[in-house]
C-alpha cells in the first residue's frame, strides 16, 4: 500500500494527490500537523524526510520526500500508458522545463500564499513580482499553443507532468495576491486540466463546469 | 497613545484577539497588527503582555487559549464561553489563518448554512439536500449577542470523527462583533455538543487573522487529524471570502439580496448597525 | 474635462476567450464583468457579482444556459440574468426582482464589445466589415490607456517597418482606437488597435490585423506582433513606473452598491415583458378533481420548457401559483398544466376550477427548470404520487422521444384519480399504475421498484411530502446515492401563510382597500396608486418597513427583531398580513 504523508493545505502535497488520483492509485493518507504544529520538523518525521518536507511518499521500502520526485516516481512506476511522463526525447526536455517553472512558482506565488495565510517570512512584493513574470510567460506560451491546436504546455493529446507540476501553485496564486485576470489562456488551460478524468480538488480549488 | 480616529467605542473599548497562547510559548514573541497598528505579544514573568510599537503596555488578558488586548479601555471581561472549562473537553487551537476580507464578512460566512452543499461538498453538505429550514434568531438584550437556534442541516461528514451522514443541529452565537461560536451535535457523544469558535483579529478593514478554537468531545482523533479537518473546511471558505466584492460588509440590507435563510445574517447586520460598528463595514445611509 | 468613458463601447474580450462552458473575467473602467457564452452561442456580459453576497461570478460554473454561483448555487438565466433557482429554498420560485446587472454587448470582428452606459450603438467599422481580420494576442499593460495609445502611434517603427501613413484614430470607435499601416516586403499591411481601459492605470491592447494572412504564416505573424507589443508593454510600464502621469489615469466607474429598490406599479411590471400573455385554449377534466389547461400564446412563440419545468401562473384573482408543465419535446405551441382542487384552498386551485374559462386571458412566466433529467443515464425511474405526475409526464415523454430507458410508476387512490390516462396510455408498457395502496404498502412497493440499482440509474420523485420522504428513505435503504435521487415537492412549501383576508386603511392617503387571500399588501396598494418601495419581497431586507397606527400585524418576515414584532408599531407589508380585520398604516 502506498502511504502519503499529507497536509491538506500544502500545494506540493496536492500535486502528489493529483497524480495518485489521475492514476487511480489506492493509498493511505496520513495527515501531518504541519501548521501550526510543525510536526514535519520533529525528529520522528525528519527520519522520513530529512529536510522536514511534506509530502512524503512511502512505496515499499522507498521513501521520497521531494514532491516532484514523487510525481516522477508515480508516473514512471504506475502509468503504463506513459502519458504523464512521455519518454520521447523531443518532449522530455520541455517537460523538465515546465516542471522547473512549477517549482519556481511554489517558491514565488506559493511563498506569497504561505506568507499571507500562515505568516511565513517573505518579501511579498518580490515573490508576487516573480510569480507574475512566470505566469506572463506561461500565458503567452499557452495562447500560442492554442493557436497551434494544442491544449497543453507540451505538445500532445494528453496533459503531462509539465501541466501537473505548475497547476497547484497557479490555482492557488490568488491566495498569494497574484491575480490571474490578466492570464486568460492560463484560466482556460486550468479549466481543461480540471476536466481530466481522475482530477481531484483541494480546498481553494473548485471543479470545472461539466461539458455535457 | 493615539487610537485610529475611525474606531467607534464598540471596537476601541472591546477586547480583541491577537495571538494563540501556543505561539508565545517557550519565550517566543509574536509581532502582529491590530486595526492597522503593530502590536507585539510575549510572555513576561508568567503573564502575556501586548505592547504597542512605542513599547507601551496595553490591557491584556488570556482567555480560551488566546491573548486578547484592547486599544482603548475595556470595561468588564470577555464574553463567557463556559464549555471551555468542562473537564472532559479537548480544547485545541485549530490554526491561525490570514484572510484578505473584512471581519464581518467572515462572521457572516461562519453563520451561513446555505453554502454547505456547494463549498463544503461531501463534508458539511451535499446536493440535493440544499434546503435551509426555518430556525430561530434573537438578539439577547441582557447578553448583547445574536443567537440562532434550531438550525438543522443534513451533513454527509459532520466532523473529523463522523462515519456517516446525519442531520445536524447547530446553535450559533455572535457574542462579539468579530467573534462567533457554534455548537453542533457531537458525533461521538450523543446529547453533547462540539464547540467551534472563530475569533477574528481585525488586522485592517479588509484583512483578518482568523483564530480557530476547537472544544470537542473527542478523545480518539489525533491533533493532526482534527487540524487537517478544520483547516480543510476553513480553506474551502477562504477563496469565497477573498472573492467577495466589496470586501467590507454592506450594512444596508438592500445593497445585496438577502433571503429568508439569511435570518441570522440579517440580525447580525442590524446588530452591528445598532452598536455603531464601523470597522470593516459599509454603513447604511440615512 | 475628461470624456465620460462610460458612454463609449470598448472590446472587453476576444471571441476566442469564450470556449464552451467557460466564464471569462473581464474588466472595464475598474468594473468587473463575468463574460460567458451560452450553449446557444449568445454572449452574456454581466456584473461580476452574485446579487446575494457579492461573490464573483467568474469563479462560478457555466452550465450552458445558466450561470451558477459557487457560493450558494444560485442560478442565473442566459440572457436576462434573472435568478432561476435558490437552492436554500428549493420549493419557492425566486422573486422576480432578483436579476443581475446586464451590460449591453455585441460580438463583432472577433471581439466582444460592451459599454457601461452607452449613448450610441456599438461602432461599425467599414474596413472591418469586409475583411476577415486576424485577432492578435491581447496584451495587458500596467499603464494608463492614453499613454499606451501614444506609444502605439509609432507601431510601424516598433515592427521595424516603414509607416505608410501616420497612425490615425478609427472614427466611430473613439480616441482609444488607432489604425496603423506599414510597408513590408513591398506590401502594405495595416492593423486596428483598440485600447481597453481596464482600470485607472491599466489597459489591454486588442489588435486586429487587416487583410489576409496565409495559413502557413499565421503563427509566425502573430508571434512577430506579439513581440512588438510585448516590447511596447515593457516600455510603457517602465515609463509609467518612472514618472507616473497622474493626468493620464482614467476615471473609474463606481461599483453599483446602491440599494435595488423596486417601486414600479404592478401593471407596469406585467408590461415589462416578464410575463407572457396566454389564452386558455382548452380546459378539461383529466381525473377526479383535476382539470388541465391548455395555454396558447397570444402572439409569438413560447420559450421551450425543459422536461420537468414549471411556470408561475397569474390567476384572475391576482394569485400567482406554480404549476409543472406536462409538455413533451414536440409540443411547442402551448403550455399544458394540470390543477387539482384542494378543499382547503381559498385561492389558487379554486380559482382555476371555478373562475377560469376557455377563452380567458392569463399571464405565465417563462419556464423555470429546477427539476431536471440527468444527462445520460441508463435507466430512469419516475415515481409519481397523484397530481405529482405532471412534471414526470413531461420527462417520460422526453425520455421516450429520445429512446432512453425509463419506467413511470403512478401511485393514485384509484384509476379515477390518475391524471392524464390518455397520455400515459401512449407511453405503453413503461407506465405502471399502483392504486389504492396505504402508506406502508406504497413504501414497500417503492422498495421493490428500487431493489435493483445500476450505477447509471436515476430516480425522480414528485408527489405529496410524505410520499417524497418515503421514497427518499427507501432509496437510501436500497443503497441509492443521494446524487441519483431527484425530487420536487408539489404544492407550495412556503413558510408564509397568505390565506387571510383583511382591510388596510391608509391614514395619510385617506383610502381603505381590501386585501384578499393570496395577495400582498404592497401589491394591492400599487394597484391603488400607492407605491411602497420594496426590494426582496420576502420579508428579508426591511426596505418596505411601514409604521402601523392601529391593528395587530401578522408578522411573517425574518427582518424585524422580537421586540419590534411585539410592539406592533411597524411591519413589512411586502409579506406580512393582519391578525385583526383592519390595519391602519402610516401611508
Amino acid at each position: 500500500m502506498l502511504i502519503l504523508h499529507d497536509y491538506e493545505l500544502s500545494s506540493e502535497a496536492y500535486a502528489a494527490r493529483l497524480m495518485l488520483g489521475f492514476l487511480g492509485l489506492a493509498h493511505e493518507s496520513r495527515p501531518v500537523d504541519v501548521y501550526p504544529g510543525a510536526a514535519n520538523e520533529a525528529p520522528a518525521f525528519r527520519r522520513l524526510s530529512p529536510l522536514g518536507r511534506v509530502p512524503v511518499l512511502e512505496d515499499g521500502g522507498l521513501a521520497l520526500w521531494d514532491w516532484q520526485a514523487i510525481l516522477i516516481h508515480l508516473a514512471a512506476t504506475y502509468d503504463e500508458s506513459r502519458r504523464w511522463l512521455p519518454q520521447d526525447p523531443a518532449r522530455a526536455g520541455a517537460i523538465a522545463q515546465w516542471m522547473a517553472v512549477g517549482r519556481e512558482l511554489e517558491d514565488s506565488s506559493g511563498l506569497a500564499r504561505r506568507h499571507l495565510a500562515m505568516f511565513v517570512d517573505a518579501d511579498l512584493p518580490l515573490a508576487q513580482e516573480r510569480a507574475h513574470r512566470l505566469m506572463r510567460q506561461m500565458d503567452e506560451h499557452l495562447w500560442f499553443q492554442e493557436q497551434a491546436g494544442q491544449d497543453w504546455l507540451v505538445d500532445g493529446p494528453h496533459p503531462t507532468l509539465a501541466d501537473l507540476a505548475p497547476f497547484p501553485a497557479v490555482m492557488l496564486s490568488e491566495e498569494g495576491g497574484v491575480d490571474r485576470r490578466d492570464y486568460p489562456a492560463i484560466r482556460r488551460w486550468s479549466e481543461r486540466f480540471r476536466r481530466t478524468p481522475g482530477f481531484v480538488t483541494m480546498s481553494g480549488v473548485f471543479p470545472a463546469a461539466p461539458l455535457g | 497613545m493615539t487610537e485610529p480616529a475611525s474606531l467607534s467605542a464598540a471596537e476601541r473599548d472591546a477586547w480583541q484577539v491577537v495571538s494563540p497562547l501556543d505561539e508565545i510559548a517557550a519565550g517566543r514573541e509574536v509581532a502582529t497588527v491590530l486595526f492597522g497598528e503593530p502590536v507585539t505579544v510575549a510572555r513576561e514573568g508568567g503573564s502575556a503582555v501586548a505592547r504597542r510599537a512605542d513599547g507601551a503596555a496595553m490591557p491584556t488578558i488570556e482567555r480560551y487559549g488566546y491573548v486578547w488586548t484592547s486599544v482603548g479601555a475595556p470595561e468588564g471581561d470577555l464574553f463567557p464561553l463556559p464549555e471551555f472549562a468542562e473537564p472532559d473537553r479537548r480544547n485545541l487551537h485549530g490554526a491561525t489563518i490570514g484572510v484578505r476580507v473584512s471581519a464581518p464578512r467572515a462572521i457572516e460566512n461562519f453563520l451561513d448554512m446555505g453554502h454547505f452543499p456547494f463549498v463544503h461538498t461531501g463534508i458539511l453538505g451535499e446536493e440535493p439536500h440544499t434546503e435551509v429550514k426555518d430556525y430561530d434568531v434573537e438578539v439577547s438584550a441582557e447578553r448583547d449577542e445574536v443567537l440562532a437556534t434550531g438550525c438543522l442541516f443534513y451533513q454527509p461528514m459532520a466532523a473529523a470523527s463522523a462515519k456517516a451522514g446525519i442531520e445536524v443541529e447547530y446553535v450559533y452565537r455572535v457574542p462579539h462583533p468579530f467573534c462567533s461560536v457554534l455548537y453542533k451535535s457531537s458525533p461521538g457523544a450523543p446529547g453533547r455538543r462540539d464547540v467551534i469558535a472563530l475569533f477574528l483579529q481585525p488586522v485592517g478593514e479588509e484583512q483578518v487573522r482568523a483564530h480557530m478554537l476547537l472544544s470537542l468531545i473527542d478523545d480518539v482523533s489525533t491533533d493532526a487529524h482534527l487540524r487537517n479537518f478544520q483547516q480543510t473546511i476553513f480553506a474551502q471558505d477562504k477563496p469565497i471570502l477573498e472573492n467577495q466584492v466589496p470586501k467590507r460588509l454592506p450594512l444596508d440590507p438592500r445593497a445585496e439580496t438577502p433571503i429568508r435563510a439569511d435570518k441570522s445574517a440579517i440580525a447580525y447586520r442590524r446588530w452591528l448597525s445598532a452598536k455603531g460598528v464601523g470597522y470593516g463595514v459599509i454603513p447604511a445611509r440615512g | 474635462m475628461q470624456q465620460d468613458l462610460r458612454a463609449l463601447w470598448f472590446p472587453v474580450a476576444s471571441s476566442g476567450d469564450l470556449p464552451l462552458r467557460h466564464v471569462y473575467q473581464g474588466q472595464l473602467l475598474g468594473l468587473e464583468f463575468a463574460v460567458w457564452r451560452a450553449d446557444d452561442g449568445a454572449v452574456n456580459v454581466w456584473e461580476n457579482r452574485c446579487l446575494h453576497r457579492g461573490v464573483r461570478l467568474s469563479i462560478g460554473l457555466n452550465l450552458g444556459s445558466e450561470l451558477k454561483c459557487q457560493y450558494h448555487g444560485w442560478r442565473y438565466a442566459n440572457g436576462d440574468a434573472s435568478c432561476l433557482y435558490i437552492p436554500a429554498h428549493p420549493a419557492n420560485a425566486p422573486a422576480r426582482t432578483i436579476r443581475n446587472r446586464v451590460y449591453r454587448s455585441v460580438e463583432r470582428y472577433g471581439l466582444i464589445w460592451s459599454a457601461i452606459e452607452p449613448l450610441a450603438e456599438p461602432p461599425v467599422i467599414p474596413e472591418l466589415e469586409t475583411a476577415e481580420p486576424l485577432a492578435l494576442r491581447p496584451m495587458p499593460v500596467a499603464a494608463p490607456a492614453s499613454r499606451v495609445v501614444e506609444a502605439l502611434r509609432s507601431y510601424a517603427a516598433r515592427l521595424g517597418a516603414e509607416a505608410v501613413e501616420p497612425a490615425a484614430e478609427v472614427p466611430p470607435a473613439g480616441a482609444f482606437a488607432l489604425r496603423a499601416s506599414w510597408r513590408r516586403d513591398g506590401e502594405v499591411e495595416a492593423a486596428a488597435f483598440f485600447v481597453q481601459p481596464t482600470a485607472a492605470r491599466a489597459c489591454v491592447i486588442r489588435g486586429l490585423l487587416l487583410g489576409d494572412v496565409a495559413e502557413a504564416e499565421r503563427v509566425a505573424t502573430l508571434k512577430a506582433h506579439n513581440a512588438a507589443l510585448t516590447a511596447l508593454r515593457e516600455e510603457a510600464e517602465a515609463a509609467d513606473a518612472r514618472e507616473p502621469d497622474a493626468a493620464a489615469a482614467v476615471e473609474e466607474a463606481k461599483i453599483p452598491l446602491s440599494p435595488r429598490v423596486t417601486t414600479v406599479a404592478g401593471g407596469e411590471r406585467a408590461a415589462s415583458g416578464e410575463a407572457i400573455r396566454v389564452r386558455v385554449a382548452r380546459k378539461w377534466r383529466v381525473a377526479a378533481d383535476v382539470v388541465a389547461l391548455r395555454l396558447e400564446p397570444i402572439s409569438g412563440a413560447l420559450p421551450p420548457p425543459a422536461p420537468g419545468a414549471h411556470v408561475d401562473l397569474h390567476l384572475p384573482n391576482g394569485l400567482v401559483r406554480q404549476y409543472s408543465l406536462t409538455n413533451g419535446p414536440a409540443e411547442r405551441d402551448a403550455y399544458v398544466v394540470a390543477v387539482k382542487r384542494e378543499p382547503q384552498s381559498r385561492g389558487g386551485s379554486a380559482a382555476v376550477h371555478d373562475a377560469v374559462r376557455e377563452g380567458d386571458l392569463l399571464a405565465v412566466s417563462p419556464p423555470h427548470d429546477n427539476f431536471r433529467l440527468a444527462r445520460g443515464g441508463g435507466r430512469h425511474v419516475l415515481l409519481a404520487g397523484g397530481i405529482g405526475v405532471t412534471p414526470l409526464l413531461a420527462m417520460a415523454k422526453a425520455l421516450a422521444a429520445t429512446g432512453r430507458s425509463f419506467e413511470l410508476h403512478l401511485f393514485a387512490r384509484s384509476e379515477e384519480h390518475a391524471p392524464f390516462a390518455d397520455d400515459l396510455g401512449g407511453l405503453g408498457a413503461s407506465v405502471q399504475m399502483h392504486t389504492g395502496l396505504d402508506p406502508t404498502a406504497t413504501g414497500d412497493c417503492i422498495s421493490a421498484i428500487l431493489a435493483d440499482r445500476a450505477d447509471d440509474a436515476y430516480v425522480y420523485v414528485c408527489g405529496p411530502a410524505p410520499m417524497i420522504e418515503a421514497a427518499v428513505a427507501r432509496a437510501e435503504q436500497a443503497g441509492w446515492p443521494d446524487s441519483a435521487v431527484h425530487f420536487e415537492h408539489f404544492g407550495n412549501a412556503k413558510a408564509v401563510d397568505d390565506s387571510t383576508a383583511f382591510e388596510v386603511a391608509l391614514a395619510r392617503s385617506a383610502i381603505t382597500v381590501a386585501i384578499p387571500a393570496g395577495r400582498t399588501i404592497t401589491d394591492v396598494l400599487r394597484e391603488h396608486g400607492v407605491s411602497v418601495p420594496t426590494s426582496c419581497e420576502q420579508g428579508a431586507c426591511g426596505t418596505c418597513i411601514t409604521t402601523v397606527l392601529e391593528g395587530k400585524p401578522d408578522h411573517q418576515d425574518v427582518f424585524l427583531s422580537k421586540a419590534e414584532r411585539a410592539s406592533d408599531a411597524c411591519m413589512t407589508p411586502c409579506i406580512s398580513r393582519s391578525l385583526t380585520p383592519r390595519l391602519v398604516l402610516d401611508l
